[in-house]
């Protein structure tokens, strides 16, 4: 027991002394919250910028306009050149061009004609799925303004209003993502870096010539690992709450539970790695190879339902997928633990696995 | 003889193999209670094997060891208990003071000894709240051998203990081994200063290419020398071997790098032959010297070796 707290106290001192890795185990993390965060984080909504050509220039045709910039997904701007505006949707500034003709507000009071008046709308190919939204918002104004001239009266209407259930924005989906990385990386890479590099200089060949039982050694790793992965977790979302508002929804014990699961299983696998590598330098191109597939296929950055239908059996065995997905939804919807027992069962499983695996191929020299 | 009465360390047939390559080829010996016992031999010679096998660190591919009463094959934790070791090349954590490591090291055992004291008697008290990284190199392998005290063993083993060091900081080491004996403590160590087993060492073994090649006190070896005088000199140009051996009284004639070392037991003849060769052969002597036999020498007779040779 005395030698169990012992080797937790030194390997804190470890860390806490040497400063320059202690500072880049956390900047990178922040760095990359922040810049992903302030970049693409409120990138739920989607806006269309329309331009419209006015060549009325009535009161009617400025209604038009003013219906279209209604709608909260557009971005109008007028132009007073056509050729300006299609130039502009060349270059991607805008999506949609909407050209009102001359002969527009004339044609809405002669109610005896018949015939079909044609608004042309030129849009962008390449951005077509925007375009799409542009083309349909502009259809239902147009749809609007028709039926009312007629004197329609629809028998069926839909009535849709917006349900907010959770404010969710990209950096909502970033911010466990990161802390899911940081756990990954910190002990992965750690341990199986650390370790290899004892090795090497003989430090563990040292503790074998004492009374030291390996079980002892590596519960002490464990205990000082958690803490100071906890510690920076909590750094991780003090920071995500003072600059982007991020907070947890869900409970903090059931949060603190997939820490300490995430922490076992990559420390686990780092144990691994740290027996198998031959040479510390070896250890971290090791540790590199398994951790960067599994930063873009584990739900990090990007939802594992993105991923192509045959990839998803693979995402779905990683423990970082798992990791990322319970952090998420703990902190986001703020879901029961028990709701998440299977992907807290998963990660369990890797701990316990890659720790049977670790005691067959752990060498002290 | 005294020493024979209470073994502290009896080496049975100890076989380490690496492949076809045999490190260690079945030696034999015993240690004392408070001898310090120094295994001697050039690099590879089978010495750090020897002791690592004997600490646990290795498994024997054959034969046993004793070590304070237990089997190192059977009660290999009970061995634990009892020795204390400093091995050749480890490096510390760097980032923990003298102090904490001192601690750290002791909380792997039952028993401990004061840390203050130990620090005291490694005469690194200055240096007690320092990090081991601002230690100098002397400085570092006291506190290696204040590591292997730490929980007050019957038994020190020390590998190479003042390999790299300098004059001053090797004397200081020999200071500390010799204390340790006043205190009782049996030491087996390694080296490859004949100087230094001669100083310190009560016997000393001579490894040679995984075997045992002689084992007796210091005097001893010298003495089974039958030459008891040395001259080493060297020439300018060439000089065949065998015209040296022709000279009066010489019963070898060894090389050392450009230095030429004749064994004799008549030194008086065996220079005016040689100055009276030289002479005749107009050929230039510098740095004569004549010294008596050392260690060295038994090494450089047993093998035809020099034991440092780079």
């Amino acid at each position: 027991m005395k030698a169990y707290w012992q080797l937790t106290l030194a390997q804190l001192r470890i860390f806490l002394r040497n400063r320059q890795v202690l500072f880049w185990t956390l900047a990178f993390p922040i760095f990359l919250m922040v810049m992903l965060g302030s970049f693409l984080g409120d990138g739920n909504g989607v806006s269309v910028s329309i331009g419209v050509v006015d060549q009325d220039q009535t009161s009617q045709s400025k209604e038009f306009s003013n219906l279209l910039a209604k709608n909260e997904a557009v971005h109008l701007e007028s132009s007073n050149s056509k050729e300006k505006a299609l130039d502009q949707v060349k270059n991607g500034d805008i999506q949609l061009v909407v050209v009102i003709p001359q002969g527009y507000e004339a044609m809405m009071k002669d109610s005896a004609n018949t015939k079909t008046f044609e608004v042309p709308v030129y849009y962008n190919e390449t951005n077509l799925a925007v375009s799409q939204i542009g083309l349909t918002i502009v259809n239902s104004v147009i749809d609007g303004i028709s039926k009312e001239k007629v004197n329609y009266t629809p028998s069926i209407v839909t009535n849709s209003s917006g349900i907010e259930a959770l404010d969710l924005k990209y950096i909502d989906f970033l911010v466990p993502g990161i802390l899911a990385m940081m756990i990954m990386t910190n002990n992965m890479n750690g341990v199986a870096g650390q370790i290899a590099a004892w090795r090497e200089r003989g430090i563990l060949r040292r503790m074998q010539g004492t009374t030291l039982k390996a079980s002892t050694f590596i519960a002490a790793q464990i205990t000082a690992r958690l803490m100071l992965n906890g510690l920076q977790a909590l750094i991780v979302l003090v920071v995500a709450n003072l600059i982007f508002g991020v907070s947890v929804n869900g409970s903090w014990i059931s949060l603190i539970t997939f820490v300490v699961l995430g922490t076992l299983a990559f420390m686990a696998i780092g144990f691994i790695i740290a027996g198998i590598a031959k040479t510390p330098e070896s250890a971290a191109p090791i540790a590199g190879f398994l951790s960067f597939p599994m930063l873009f296929l584990g739900g990090v950055f990007f939802p594992v339902q993105d991923m192509p239908a045959f990839i998803q059996p693979i995402v779905n065995v990683l423990p970082i997928s798992h990791l990322s997905h319970v952090i998420r939804e703990t902190m986001n919807v703020g879901t029961p633990f028990m709701e998440l027992g299977s992907d807290a069962l998963i990660l369990a499983c890797w701990a316990v696995g890659a720790f049977i695996v670790a005691s067959f191929t752990f060498k002290w020299e | 003889m005294n020493i024979q009465q209470e073994n502290m360390i009896e080496v049975k047939s100890l076989v380490k193999k690496y492949g076809t390559f045999t490190a260690v080829n079945g030696i034999d010996f015993t240690v004392g209670k408070g001898e310090i016992f120094g295994l001697l031999g050039p690099n590879g010679a089978g010495k750090s094997t020897t002791l690592e096998m004997m600490v646990g660190l290795r498994k024997p591919d054959g034969g046993t060891a004793i070590i304070g009463g237990f089997d190192i094959s059977r009660d290999l934790n009970k061995v634990k208990e009892v020795i204390g070791i400093q091995l050749q090349s480890t490096t510390l954590f760097e980032l923990l003071t003298v102090e904490e490591i001192l601690r750290l090291y002791g909380s792997f055992y039952q028993k401990n000894v004061s840390i203050p004291e130990l620090i005291e008697e490694v005469s690194l008290t200055e240096k007690a709240k320092s990090r081991i990284k601002t230690l100098s190199g002397g400085q570092k392998q006291r506190l290696a051998i204040a590591l292997a005290l730490v929980h007050d063993p019957w038994i020190i083993f020390l590998d190479e203990p003042t390999t790299g060091l300098d004059p001053q900081a090797r004397r200081t080491l020999w200071d500390i081994v010799l204390k340790l004996k006043e205190k009782g403590k049996t030491t087996v160590l390694t080296t490859h200063y004949m100087d230094e087993a001669h100083v310190l060492c009560d016997r000393i073994a001579i490894m040679d290419q995984g075997n045992l090649i002689a084992l007796d006190t210091p005097s001893g070896l010298v003495k089974s020398l039958e030459s008891d005088s040395a001259v080493e000199f060297r020439f300018e140009g060439d000089f065949l071997t065998d015209e040296l051996e022709s000279l009066d009284g010489v019963k070898q004639v060894g090389k050392n790098k450009d230095t030429y070392v004749i064994y004799t037991d008549d030194l008086q003849v065996t220079l005016i032959s040689l100055i009276q060769l030289t002479s005749m052969k107009n050929l230039k002597l510098t740095d004569l010297q004549t010294r008596t036999s050392t260690l060295e020498d038994v090494f450089i007779h047993m093998t035809g070796r020099s034991l440092r040779e780079e």
